[in-house]
């Protein structure tokens, strides 16, 4: 089981800093608000929130249940829109839902029942105007890349709850998104599985070189994957901090122990009576 | 593959494995199951007829009805009464359809569709079938159009009401995903929302073939015949007047047997559709038992 962690570790490369700094960023969240109306009237989950993702990062976005974290997801993803602030990709503002924001969903139920694997794959990208045998290669090709070309002719439901997700990242990787918007995707897994899809994730996007926005409430997941992390706080949140947390290592090094007690007090309801100086100089 | 390195294990899997023992009836395959239990039914029914001394202008017996049942195949007139009793149906059924869907698309669309269709569905899905054919009668005489009209009207209902129910209940995070790759709003709703919804369809077209059937075999019973084309409620009810009694039951199996085989196809499309992705559990006995 050790060994299993180790290969969740942070083997993967790190993009160079200054390719990262040049150029407009690929995602920019500007004071954005979000919320919901009820019978009692606008119910305020995100109150401020402002960051920006550059190309090739990995962004988490961590924060207690209900601070919004996922309907900041939703807003990026261009299914709901902010009721103050902007987001804008690559340039264009508040873009409405598309394939180059790729989204991977925590429910299981995200694949098409009546599509086989291979086709749940193949065919958003037709519907993107991809020749159907060059969808159906492409398709294959990230099938493979996520441990599953054996399972391509199968129907959803033959599958486990990892496979599922599995197919649902390789079709979202298949459509080359610019960013990929991923909500907690593995929160329904058990332990083991999730830390093997944390690990192959890193593997894969070493590869694909795919930006990542990746919303979580697991502290763990969040270093093992992230280049940095967004910390929200309760609702209304405002972002507590951004973290950089590129160079904490492996889950058994000091950096990533005193990294995973820094988040772990941010998060906590008491998180600004802590003194983190005290802790990281 | 691992049996030399790990004898424990291997002992365990060279073991013959133990299956669960069924005895008696159950062991039977299914078609022999209800074989036997038709065959002893009429056995059953035949040893009435023929120890009773029953009254043949009442009952008749299992050969009498056999033989009924070949000759009216064999003159035509079985076959002539079925066709003519599945043309209306069908007919029926389609505009049923058509009527339900323009309302279906109404009524996704429009709160005030929405509502329209919750009144009118509550208001005529408990109204049994044949109960407007007086009505249909007068308004369109003594014709097929009259049929029409009342099967289309024993078929819109339920047809509507799965219909609807299926596109609300449509999971919004599959929705969210046609959106997410880029579907436009009317492949949306043929490639997502109409397949994602097929199983409440079916429901609805299933619903809507038992009303529709019931419906015109009671309204042929009443109506009689137009021209020279009576169906098989007309065939039934004109055997009864001459007390031809073995061609009344002869009509009967051929009902029973048009049901079966209308479950059967219904079945069939189920089991290469949504059984087959998942989206609905097969029934634990074989055969279907719809209500």
């Amino acid at each position: 089981m050790a060994s299993t962690l180790d290969n969740v570790s942070r083997t993967r490369e790190q993009p160079a800093n200054g390719s990262r700094s040049t150029g407009e960023p690929l995602l920019s969240v500007e004071h954005v608000r979000l919320g919901y109306w009820t019978p009692a009237g606008f119910n305020l989950a995100v109150g401020d929130v402002s960051f920006e993702v550059q190309r090739r990062e990995r962004i988490i976005v961590i924060g207690p249940s209900g601070c919004g974290k996922s309907t900041l997801l939703k807003a990026i993803a261009g299914f709901i829109s902010p009721a103050g602030g902007e987001i804008s990709v690559a340039g264009r503002t508040a873009p409405p839902p598309g394939p180059d924001r790729a989204v991977v969903f925590q429910e299981f139920d995200q694949l098409f029942a009546w599509r086989t694997v291979l086709d749940n794959v193949a065919y958003p990208l037709r519907v993107n105007r991809r020749r159907r045998a060059d969808a159906t290669a492409s398709a294959r090709q990230f099938l493979e890349l996520t441990g599953l070309g054996h399972a391509a002719d199968r129907y959803p439901h033959q599958l486990s709850g990892g496979m599922k997700q599995r197919v649902a990242i390789a079709r979202a990787l298949a459509l080359e998104p610019a960013i990929l918007l991923m909500d907690e995707p593995f929160g329904s897994l058990d332990a083991l599985t999730r830390a093997r899809l944390q690990g192959e994730l890193n593997a894969i996007l070493d590869r694909t070189h795919t930006t990542l926005l990746f919303v979580t409430h697991s502290i763990d997941e969040a270093l093992v994957l992230g280049d940095r992390v967004v910390v929200l706080g309760n609702a209304p949140s405002t972002v507590q901090e951004l973290v950089d947390v590129r160079d904490v290592g492996a889950p058994d090094s000091a950096a990533y122990a005193d990294m995973r007690r820094r988040l772990r007090r941010l998060l906590a309801n008491k998180g600004e009576e802590v003194d983190e100086n005290a802790v990281f100089v | 593959m691992q049996s030399s390195s790990s004898p424990a294990a291997a002992t365990a899997l060279s073991e013959p494995l133990r299956r669960p023992r069924v005895v008696g009836w159950g062991r039977l395959p299914a078609w022999l199951r209800f074989t036997l239990l038709l065959a002893a039914l009429v056995g059953l029914w035949q040893a009435y007829v023929s120890l009773k001394d029953v009254n043949p202008l009442l009952f008749a017996s299992p050969r009498a009805v056999a033989e009924a049942f070949v000759d009216g195949w064999r003159d035509g007139t079985i076959p002539r009464a079925t066709w003519t009793t599945v043309k209306v149906l069908a007919l029926g059924i389609g505009i049923g359809a058509l009527v339900a869907a323009v309302l279906t698309v109404f009524a996704t669309l429009t709160k005030i569709g929405d509502d329209l269709l919750v009144l009118l569905t509550s208001i005529l899905n408990p109204l049994p079938g044949v109960a407007v054919l007086p009505l249909a009668l007068l308004w369109f005489g003594l014709n097929t159009n009259a049929l029409l009209f009342v099967i289309a009207n024993a078929t819109i209902w339920p047809i509507a009401i799965n219909v609807t129910t299926g596109f609300r209940t449509v999971n919004p995070t599959i929705v969210a995903v046609g959106r997410n790759i880029g579907l436009s709003s009317r492949r949306l709703v043929t490639d997502v929302l109409a397949p994602a919804a097929l199983p409440h369809t079916i429901s609805g077209l299933k619903a809507a073939w038992a009303f529709g059937w019931r419906t015109i075999i009671a309204a042929e019973l009443v109506f009689g015949v137009s021209g020279a084309d009576g169906g098989l409620g007309f065939y039934i009810n004109n055997a009864k007047l001459y007390l031809r009694i073995p061609q009344v039951f002869a009509g009967l199996v051929t009902i029973a047997i048009l049901g079966v085989l209308f479950e059967t196809v219904f079945g069939v499309l189920e089991r290469r559709t949504v059984v087959r992705w998942g989206m609905k559990t097969v029934p634990a006995t074989s055969g279907g038992g719809e209500g």
